[in-house]
């Protein structure tokens, strides 16, 4: 076959390949229905359970496709203490239940979706609560409109710190001194700090160099990891950002950050392992620096082991993976576990998964917010959701799995956060991530 | 003072051997502007095909680790140059072929987009058969492999493709001003008519073009996987507008321009960084590309392809 038309096919089977593709279309998104409903039955006096009637917690999770893995636990986090508190009874005479919500369309978590679905609860009076989302980009379309109809929200995942610190007003334009949002995930802006007491304290670093990806999270924490490393009596020996999209080396950075007085002896980056966290360890072993530490934050922490598609060890090369250390913004061991962990397994079959506990931890704090405001009685819905939302900010103690914890008043009641490092030898050579300690950043902790 | 020597010693390999990518890249925007005034957009996305190519005959070779034998090394280098460069040029000829050449006499507006579409058609090809995560590469080029000039410690990696980049611009100058070939190609960019009633094939000229082009770009891919270690369907966008960049720089449709344009781009991104303005680097890329057309409007060598090869 001559050269030309060979070409000519190969191309235009291309074409035909493009054709084919399918694009992302509304065709498939998840219907949500399902869902029935006992008619409130009017307040009663007697706190009988299911008496007063029924309230009911909307959960907005990515539940299908190949992010169910990440929302099917966590949802099952929800259920469990929802059954639990059923099955002690009720809240002041209410049932209470569980709604459903699959933000996820075609697989992929969608913020019209959320939006969607947000709608959708807030429009059931009997809605109080509800816990969710997973995903950052869905908070920012649901936090306005469930901060407009008074709904509480709780993200067992969400840590950006923008959606309860600094410029967290932009998402409550219609209330915006009555904040909803609140989650159980530990802040960004902890993960610096802690980050830096470990470089300092456990690797004994004195003089960092640190870069970040350009992007809101990567540039936040390593603007915390510097103030507190600093603080600490240690040294910033350089500071760059480096946008992974424009620029793909990091070769020429390091090389000057191997050339500064007195030497570096460790490298922090603020940022995920998509935006380079991966190469710059990568970029590190070709400039023979695999001995000095590599720091950064849950973006590269990913506790995957090497081989698995876009993980941080894989985008390092496991050769190069060693003596990485990261954070995670949760706990590892639960302080307070009690028999959590094997009611779960007896309810679901599996063991618990990441952001169960958390979920679970969101679903309490409702739960202790909706007793505060059904203890005075009253049968307006309206007030009723209004009450588990103030009650919600209330600053009390709520006794969770991870121990004492109070929502401040921006929202945060994370405190935890888990360290891990690699290990090159683990998964049979693929490479691994291994647990070091957790600790509570809680003031006075 | 040493370590400040070895330092920039070390720098400027580095701004060699990025600088030698986007020479190579440069040139196919360079040859295809230069013989048929067609910014070819999707230039950029051939070179990230030519990555992912490499990759997948490295891996289907076997070779996934570094390769320590030199004989072994040299040979499986010497396949995936032979495999992956033919195979990118028949797809830079399949894209002339359908999709430019059928508009070859339209409006100047028509190509273009054309060619920003086929760019988009290349990316989602292969973020459906790869996936949009960044995927490593074979690094069959051992990493440990350096040599030392004073303290500055330089991989011979560095070196293979600042030779690589120099060999094939020689070949290619060499091509285009001795060979029959190259011949028909400048007369071809000069005035098409008179080329065709000369009895230039315009069609295989340009066709061959569009190959040579195209290969230059498998061959960039190739190093870059080598030397960057991680690919994705989204390099083509960065470095193809880095080429093109050096492209007018040197001046389009100039080949030694192109390949000039190239080198500069890369030292001043890595003086920029050198001297703490690596967020700035960007920026100074482009403020360089401005002033340099303020007082060149035509680029540094501002000639075409066919004036002067």
């Amino acid at each position: 076959m001559d050269r030309k038309k060979f070409g000519a096919l190969a191309f235009g089977a291309m074409l035909v390949a493009a054709a084919c593709t399918p694009t992302g279309g509304e065709s498939a998104a998840p219907s949500s229905g399902g869902e029935t409903t006992a008619p409130s039955a009017g307040g009663g006096e007697s706190p009988a359970p299911g008496s007063a009637g029924t309230l009911k917690i909307g959960i907005d999770l990515p539940l299908s496709g190949g992010e169910a893995v990440n929302g099917e636990p966590t949802r099952n986090g929800v259920l469990l203490a929802i059954k639990q508190a059923n099955a002690a009874g009720g809240i002041n005479g209410y049932t209470l239940e569980a709604v459903e919500k699959d933000d996820a369309v075609n697989g992929v978590h969608d913020p019209n979706q959320g939006a969607t679905n947000v709608n959708a609860l807030v429009a059931d009076e009997a809605v109080v609560g509800m816990v969710g989302p997973f995903n950052s980009n869905v908070a920012r379309a649901q936090i306005p409109i469930a901060n407009e109809a008074g709904l509480a929200m709780c993200s067992p995942a969400n840590t950006g710190v923008d959606r309860t610190q600094e410029g967290s007003e932009t998402y409550r334009p219609a209330n915006p001194d009555a904040r909803n949002y609140f989650r159980t995930a530990t802040p960004d802006n902890i993960q610096g700090k802690g980050l830096a007491q470990y470089a300092y304290n456990e690797l004994g670093a004195k003089n960092a160099y640190v870069l970040d990806d350009t992007e809101a999270f990567g540039v936040g924490v390593a603007n915390e990891f510097e103030k507190e490393f600093v603080s600490l009596g240690g040294t910033i020996a350089k500071r760059d950002g480096n946008d992974y999209k424009t620029n793909t080396s990091f070769t020429s950075l390091l090389t000057t950050a191997k050339g500064l007085t007195p030497p570096i002896d460790v490298v922090f980056f603020g940022g995920t392992q998509t935006n380079g966290g991966g190469q710059v360890r990568k970029d590190m072993g070709s400039l023979a620096m695999l001995d000095i530490p590599y720091v950064g934050p849950d973006g590269i922490t990913d506790l995957a082991k090497g081989g698995t598609k876009g993980a941080y060890i894989t985008l390092a090369g496991v050769e190069n993976s060693g003596n990485t250390h990261g954070s995670v913004a949760g706990v590892h061991d639960l302080p307070n576990a009690g028999t959590f962990p094997a009611d779960y397994e007896a309810e679901f079959g599996t063991p618990p998964g990441a952001y169960s506990a958390l979920a679970f931890v969101c679903t309490t704090i409702l739960l202790d917010s909706i007793r505060t405001a059904t203890a005075a009685g009253g049968t307006d819905m309206a007030a009723l959701r209004e009450a588990v939302r103030a009650a919600a900010f209330d600053g009390s103690t709520h006794e969770t799995l991870v121990g004492p914890i109070v929502v401040d008043p921006n929202g945060d009641s994370g405190t935890w956060l888990s360290f891990y490092k690699t290990d090159p030898t683990a998964e049979g050579g693929l490479g691994g991530w291994t647990f070091v300690k957790q600790q509570n950043f809680a003031p006075g902790q | 003072m040493d370590q400040a020597i070895a330092t920039l010693t070390e720098q400027f390999f580095n701004a060699l051997t990025i600088g030698g990518i986007y020479a190579l890249i440069a040139l196919g925007y360079t040859m295809v502007y230069g013989i048929i005034e067609l910014i070819n957009f999707a230039h950029g996305e051939v070179f990230m095909v030519g990555a992912f190519t490499s990759m997948m005959v490295l891996t289907t070779l076997g070779f996934t680790g570094p390769i320590r034998d030199p004989a072994v090394l040299a040979g499986v280098l010497l396949i995936d140059f032979a495999i992956t460069m033919p195979l990118l040029g028949m797809l830079g000829v399949g894209i002339e072929r359908f999709a430019y050449r059928p508009l070859r006499n339209a409006p100047r507006l028509a190509p273009l987009i054309t060619a920003i579409g086929i760019s988009f058609i290349l990316m989602n090809i292969i973020q459906i058969i790869f996936g949009p995560s960044p995927q490593p590469t074979p690094q069959i080029f051992p990493l440990d492999a350096r040599f030392s000039i004073g303290n500055a410690s330089i991989s011979f990696l560095s070196l293979f493709i600042v030779t690589v980049a120099a060999v094939l611009t020689i070949v290619l100058q060499l091509f285009v001003s001795r060979s029959r070939m190259g011949r028909a190609m400048r007369s071809t960019a000069q005035d098409r008519e008179a080329a065709q009633l000369m009895g230039v094939n315009i069609n295989t000229t340009i066709a061959v073009t569009f190959f040579i082009a195209a290969a230059l770009a498998g061959a960039a891919g190739i190093v870059y996987g080598l030397f960057f270690g991680t690919i994705s369907f989204v390099i083509g966008f960065q470095a193809g507008l880095k080429a093109f960049t050096a492209a007018v720089l040197g001046g389009i449709g100039n080949l030694t321009g192109a390949v000039l344009g190239g080198f500069i781009i890369g030292f001043v991104e890595v003086i920029a960084v050198q001297l703490g303005y690596g967020r700035w680097s960007e920026a100074i890329v482009f403020a360089v590309l401005i002033i340099v057309l303020v007082f060149r409007p035509t680029g540094l060598l501002g000639q075409q392809l066919g004036e002067r090869a």
